[in-house]
């Protein structure tokens, strides 16, 4: 128990989330892709098959029974195939869709990264889009403009900022858009896929800034293929398989198993082989294809 | 509604941009805004003063502030419905109250309305300078009932137009047939005594254009009770709109 008198430093935004309550709290949830069978895109159509009786649907559960519960300071990285729900389950935490069922309840500041780049007008300059990205992702006009020339710093964008948006690389964006979603300590970062892209020397400055956020106790998600940044960064590791967690646990452990079925699974291909190779009935049941496979770990399994 | 307002410096945001990309790539932008309703009047005014006769007294006022208020809820109405796709690409990766698209959408719909009020006044001045009266200080009123009914009309119209595609075609069709049920270019005494004349007269969008055209082309405050019927009228149409939105907001990203 601390005593009163002892509680004289301020809590910074993170800090102030009280240690004892997860950051996120998934529980039973559950998310149901409607698929109609007979493509129904127009109230013509609707209405015909609601007059003929035949309005049948095909119900695609992207995800299934996840528990999930993140605690404040945790780097949770999720893993798993193509079409395993990685990122379904990552905007269901930043709160882009809600779950068929179960419920998902996330506390205090989130900077959801599901791509980067989202939300720019390429007709507006960098500068604009600073200021329109920003606001998208709740900021008020006064905490930007405090944090402009931070962000066009750290972008490493120069006088760049002030050229329409359509003259970027992607790379350009892709600095922007971190630089932007980055400048301010998130309660909780969501980061789906996207460190793929920029240079090695920006990769670095965002390694920097996710270790200061990580020090500051920013709780993390990250959805990747690259295994070795799960290993190197994360301090719990969530597999998910055709929509159901897999495995949980320490990352070590989580994607030796992965890995271990990697593995297995490209036996039963026959290593070496391509996407366009006749895959297994059950291989294609899981989503699996050597494709899919040979892009998940960029180092050979030894 | 209070997400709303906390979400406001965004609201602005999106209607200076939509301001600035539709009037940076045109030199012409402002004049353009300003000159098409004037020249769709010109069409009524030749088309009515030749083929079919009626007596308006300065039929060209009278047209001039009926095309505005129609092209002010058409234009609004359609671009409601394309805000939600436009910006399909932020509505499924970033968590923003989908309402901030069709309502910045409204808004920057009323800063073309006063950018093509601009002419009118000059039409005004030109034709019928008794016109300009303390009434028109009573305009800014209209205008809110008439953005608040259309900013209705978008809320529940937007999320159909995600869900099936046709709706935009069949909102073009239902458009058009209420701009020849609603008096912008004609009296309504000229259905007068037909069977289907109620149609007309218990037409929601014609007390609402009623309310913006007496400070216009009558120089009066609207009677009270059309004032009451037109407010009501809107913040019915807000009601179901918004109500019918919230409820389809969660299934929007399924569909975007």
């Amino acid at each position: 128990m601390s005593s009163p008198s002892t509680a004289v430093a301020e809590p910074s935004s993170a800090a102030a989330i009280d240690r004892g309550e997860p950051v996120i709290d998934v529980a039973g949830l559950a998310l149901c892709y409607r698929l109609s069978k007979q493509r129904v895109g127009s109230l013509k159509e609707w209405m015909i098959h609601l007059v003929k009786g035949n309005l049948v649907h095909e119900d695609l559960w992207a995800l299934q029974d996840i528990d999930l519960r993140v605690w404040p300071g945790e780097i949770v990285g999720l893993i798993g195939a193509n079409g395993a729900g990685k990122s379904t389950l990552s905007k269901i935490v930043a709160g882009v869709m809600k779950p068929t069922r179960g419920t998902c309840r996330v506390r205090g500041r989130v900077a959801p990264i599901l791509e980067l780049g989202t939300g720019f007008d390429h007709e507006l300059t960098g500068l604009e889009n600073i200021h329109l990205n920003a606001m998208l992702l709740g900021r008020s006009k006064r905490e930007i403009v405090t944090r402009v020339d931070e962000i066009i710093e750290f972008s490493g964008l120069g006088h760049f900022i002030h050229t329409p948006m359509r003259n970027y690389s992607t790379g350009m964006m892709a600095r922007l858009g971190f630089a932007i979603a980055t400048s301010w300590v998130p309660d909780l970062l969501i980061l789906d896929e996207v460190l793929a892209v920029g240079d090695a020397r920006f990769l670095a400055r965002c390694h920097t800034r996710l270790d200061r956020f990580r020090s500051q106790g920013t709780t993390t998600l990250l959805v990747s293929h690259n295994l070795r940044e799960i290993e190197q960064r994360c301090t719990r590791c969530l597999w998910l398989d055709g929509g159901r967690i897999r495995a949980q646990g320490a990352p070590d452990d989580v994607l030796a198993a992965y890995r271990a079925s990697v593995a297995n699974a490209k036996r039963a291909i026959g290593i070496g082989a391509h996407a366009d190779a006749p895959a297994p009935p059950d291989g294609a049941i899981e989503g699996l294809t050597a494709a899919d496979l040979a892009h998940d770990d960029p180092s050979p399994p030894r | 509604m209070m997400t709303l307002f906390r979400y406001r410096d965004l609201i602005w945001t999106l209607v200076a941009r939509d301001l600035k990309v539709r009037y940076r790539r045109s030199v012409l932008g402002f004049v353009w805004t300003m000159l098409q309703p004037l020249l769709t009047m010109m069409v009524f005014y030749l088309v009515f003063s030749s083929l079919f006769r009626f007596d308006v007294r300065n039929y060209p006022v009278y047209a001039l502030a009926g095309i505005l208020f129609w092209n002010f809820f058409q234009q609004s109405i359609i671009a409601s419905m394309n805000s939600l796709y436009g910006n399909a690409g932020i509505l499924k990766k970033v968590p923003v109250p989908m309402m901030v698209f069709p309502v910045a959408t409204v808004i920057s719909g009323i800063v073309n309305l006063l950018f093509a009020l601009v002419p009118l006044f000059g039409l005004l001045l030109a034709t019928e300078p008794r016109l300009i009266s303390p009434a028109l200080l009573f305009l800014p009123i209209s205008i809110v009932i008439a953005a608040l009914f259309t900013l209705g009309a978008g809320l529940l119209l937007s999320p159909l137009a995600v869900f099936f595609h046709d709706v935009r075609e069949l909102v073009g069709v239902g458009l058009t047939l209420l701009f020849y049920m609603t008096p912008c270019f004609y009296p309504l005494s000229i259905v007068e005594g037909r069977w289907f004349y109620f149609l007309f007269e218990y037409n929601p969008t014609r007390s609402i254009l009623e309310v913006f055209r007496d400070p216009i082309y009558f120089a009066k405050i609207p009677p009270l009770v059309h004032l009451g019927v037109s407010m009501l009228v809107a913040l019915i149409a807000l009601a179901i709109g918004a109500w019918v939105f919230r409820r389809a907001a969660d299934r929007i990203p399924f569909y975007i």
